[in-house]
């Protein structure tokens, strides 16, 4: 027999059969490279733990503790600088309205009445003229239309949730 | 000790307790599979701390369906490779031993000092030999014989997949195999002066 399979055997380092394994040793003899590569087996094979100094959970433990303080920091500072920018825009975007309202209440509450009546009105106009499509869309849309935009709708969502789960679920390393 | 999956989901609803018991049973592996990716007692301590740390942080990640030594050694392997990615020249780990920083587990199958003595000696060669491969082949290789995992397992920690997993672990063997035989013929020319002249 060749070098070749020899090799082979060994750089895929499985069982071997007792047969296997005699006309390899009956190789090794002969073969530098092949036992070269059989004494790195061996070795691999020999398997010693390399183990942490005595302590190391306790070790972690102010690690962790540091790690957790830290965050506790950094969330603290997160709600000032949130609270901070909201205060900023409240004051940025109502600051003028309450100036008026404080200086003269009676103007500020109509301008009040008069923003919310306006409100009211755009949206009754809006649904007006909503409905007023829908009805002259209706006669122009063929009858089943509907469904089929609603199945189209429903085959797009499964297949973004399918996706999502599959994105979601293949990387498992933090 | 508890069961894993029930420390596991204990950690997962904030107790410091369980992840404890979980460091205490993983830190033996995490520590070693540094210690053979980066070489250095050190270096190999920060990151196994490293590791447990940043397990902490994803608890929430985890997949009950995996092993969690599985997922922790994956971790570890990433943030070594990583590491070593970063690190602009090698280092040498033979002295580590030396200094006493490394414990070793005990071989109870070892029959005499001088047979331990040798294998002790070819400990540290492979672990030098180590060094010299590619950090995802060197991690192929550790999770392989160190840590016992499957190829798929190996494939999954790496996110790899299985063929390249082979394909990693026969160039690792075949290099370790050439370096092996290199340091063979280094050795048996040093040794040559001192022998007696043949006449």
């Amino acid at each position: 027999m060749n070098h070749q399979p020899f090799e082979d055997w060994l750089l895929e380092d499985e069982s071997l059969t007792i047969q296997q394994q005699r006309e390899l040793h009956a190789h090794l003899r002969s073969c530098t490279s092949c036992s070269a590569i059989a004494a790195s087996n061996m070795a691999l094979h020999t398997k010693h733990l390399a183990i942490p100094l005595p302590g190391f959970t306790e070790r972690f433990q102010p690690r962790l503790a540091a790690w957790k303080k830290d965050q506790l920091r950094r969330q603290a500072m997160g709600t000032v600088v949130l609270v901070a920018a909201g205060l900023a825009l409240l004051y940025a975007g109502a600051g003028p309205a309450m100036l008026q309202a404080v200086r003269s209440p009676a103007a500020w509450m109509s301008n009040v009445a008069v923003y919310v009546l306006s409100v009211f009105t755009m949206a009754s106009v809006a649904g007006h003229v909503g409905s007023v499509l829908l009805r002259g869309l209706s006669g122009l849309i063929p009858p089943g239309a509907g469904w089929a935009v609603a199945a189209g709708g429903f085959s797009l969502g499964v297949l973004w949730a399918s996706m999502m789960r599959r994105r979601l679920r293949a990387p498992q390393g933090a | 000790m508890k069961d894993e999956r029930e420390l596991v989901a204990q950690a997962q609803h904030g107790s410091d307790e369980a992840f404890t018991a979980l460091v205490e049973a993983y830190q033996t592996h995490v520590y070693n599979l540094c210690y053979r990716m980066l070489g250095e007692a050190e270096s190999a301590e920060d990151a196994a701390q490293e590791t447990f740390l940043r397990a902490f942080q994803h608890i929430q990640r985890y997949d009950h369906g995996r092993p969690f030594g599985t997922w922790l050694l994956s971790i570890a392997a990433h943030y070594c490779i990583d590491r070593l990615r970063r690190r602009r020249f090698s280092l040498t780990s033979l002295d580590d031993d030396e200094a006493g920083r490394v414990l070793e587990l005990p071989d109870p199958a070892a029959p005499s000092p001088e047979l331990e003595t040798v294998r002790r000696e070819q400990r540290e060669q492979m672990q030098g030999f180590l060094q010299q491969l590619n950090s995802v082949d060197r991690a192929a290789i550790v999770l392989r014989y160190w840590n016992d995992c499957s190829e798929a397992e190996i494939a999954a920690a790496l996110n790899l997949t299985v063929s390249a997993v082979k394909s990693r672990l026969h160039r690792a063997r075949r290099e370790l195999g050439d370096l092996w035989q290199e340091e063979g013929s280094r050795t048996n020319r040093a040794r040559r002066p001192h022998e007696s002249p043949a006449f």
